[in-house]
């Protein structure tokens, strides 16, 4: 079965402390991968559809974000925009090998916009 | 020579004998010779067999009749403050969640429905119940910032003796019951060495546990000299690189520990502390605050609705990252602070795009 560059990079984020991965595409689909059972993928989307939310809130008080961190006593959750309106969404333990991978996965979400 | 391996002992306490049973196979085969479990069906059998038992971790259900997994929780931390303790329920629930970790227990687990899932949870026990803590901690300050844990400190009501150090400094600050009492930086001691620690661009730090100073030299309150330090430190930024753009023949003023162009960049712009129902308490530089305020109080609603989703426990900050700032919106139950700082000269962000 093949999968597109972004089914492969969320089901690819599979690092040491990744509780899960998704991605919400400009037209308001969305990608998910659970990599721990206490962290469903439907739980995943409602959380990718929330965080769209926020940003609209955070641009109604003049913040434009490229990054947003949520940090939990036992997890982050990163939201990475981009400038077609896509995000990715990676909840992580904190301290972890998957939080230090964030940076790299974002790049290449970054370059899947891009084409590169 | 082979050093026999340490067998761990596990009391699995639960009122579902099957469950019990299916705990006690599946887990010695995946746990060979390194774990060995005992199981009672009630918290008052387990409380017995602790009297006679030596045990390295307890995993209880909550739901339980007579005394239930809250309770059972409760009496070991007094009882048995040292022991490691885990919950495993069929009835997962944020409220339960919250009173099990305040109760001390390491982990809260949902019961599996399959046995990947007896898999994943013997792994996170296996990581508990070898995890060895120690007396205090360390960490770097460029991923933990000092101001994070000397506030966690002091918010905690903690005591504890806070060690920093880089290439040219060294120093001690000293917190009791969540009050800064005493710091020492080289031969400098007081308010002026807890700021001289706070304007160190990178260094180590070490928590201790908590020892008497000779002297008590600080007494104002932990908020306003962290607010103070942050000021000092963003003037000691300026100053350097006043130093730096100086002509050579004209020595700038002496500043220890070097300063990177990202330190030198990094400027406070705006800060507003409340408390936790909204009351602005301190606003520097906040063009309105009303407005943050209310962004404080969304920030707050949706980290509880994020916290409903997923099980991460207890929300501490949201960080905003912008193009040329970066923004900390921090909400606690009894305060909310907003601070966004100048990051104009960093160039190592990941780039919006």
């Amino acid at each position: 079965m093949n999968h597109t560059p972004q089914e492969q990079l969320v089901t690819g984020a599979i690092a040491s402390g990744m509780l899960g991965c998704g991605m919400r595409l400009p037209d308001s689909t969305c990608l998910s991968y659970s990599f721990n059972e206490l962290y469903p993928r439907e739980y995943l989307e409602r959380i990718l559809h929330q965080l769209a939310g926020i940003m609209n809130l955070l641009a109604g008080h003049g913040l434009a974000p490229h990054r947003l961190v949520w940090t939990f006593e036992q997890g982050q959750i990163f939201l990475i925009t981009r400038s077609d309106g896509a995000l990715l969404a990676l909840a992580t333990q904190p301290h972890t090998e998957a939080a230090e991978n964030v940076d790299q996965l974002a790049e290449e979400f970054f370059s899947l916009a891009s084409g590169s | 020579m082979n050093t026999p391996a340490k067998q761990y002992q596990l009391l699995f306490v639960d009122d579902d004998g099957d469950f019990l049973t299916m705990i006690r196979d599946f887990f010695a085969s995946l746990g060979e010779k390194s774990w060995h479990i005992c199981c009672a069906s009630s918290a008052d059998q387990a409380l017995e067999l602790l009297k006679t038992h030596k045990v390295d971790l307890v995993v209880s259900d909550v739901n339980m009749p007579m005394l239930d997994g809250i309770q059972f929780l409760h009496i070991l931390n007094r009882s048995h403050p040292d022991l490691k303790k885990a919950v495993i329920t069929a009835n997962a629930t944020e409220e339960k969640r919250s009173a099990c970790l305040a109760e001390g227990a390491e982990l809260f687990i949902e019961k599996p429905r399959s046995p990947e899932g007896l898999k994943s949870i013997f792994i996170m026990l296996e990581e508990l119940i070898t995890w060895t803590p120690r007396e205090g901690f360390q960490g770097v300050l460029r991923r933990v910032g000092l101001q994070d844990v000397i506030q966690m400190e002091c918010l905690g009501r903690n005591s504890s003796v806070l060690e920093i150090h880089n290439q040219q400094l060294r120093g001690r600050i000293y917190i009791e019951e969540g009050r800064i009492i005493h710091a020492r930086a080289g031969t400098e001691a007081g308010e002026n060495a807890f700021y001289r620690l706070l304007s160190l661009p990178s260094g180590e730090f070490q928590l201790h546990p908590f020892e008497l100073p000779s002297h008590r030299t600080i007494e104002g309150q932990w908020e306003f000299l962290l607010m103070e330090a942050a000021r000092v430190r963003d003037e000691t930024a300026f100053q350097t690189a006043a130093a730096v753009s100086a002509p050579k023949s004209e020595p700038g003023p002496m500043i220890e520990g070097s300063t990177t162009a990202f330190h030198l960049a990094a400027r406070v712009e705006e800060t507003l502390i409340c408390s936790g129902q909204g009351d602005p308490l301190y606003a520097w530089q906040c063009p309105d605050a009303p407005a943050r305020v209310s962004l404080l109080q969304n920030v707050a609603q949706q980290a509880v609705s994020l916290g409903r989703l997923v099980p991460l426990g207890n929300f501490d900050r949201l960080e905003i990252q912008l193009a040329g700032s970066r923004a900390v919106a921090q909400v606690k139950s009894d305060r909310m602070v907003f601070v966004r700082v100048s990051t104009g000269g960093e160039t190592n962000a990941t780039p919006s795009r």
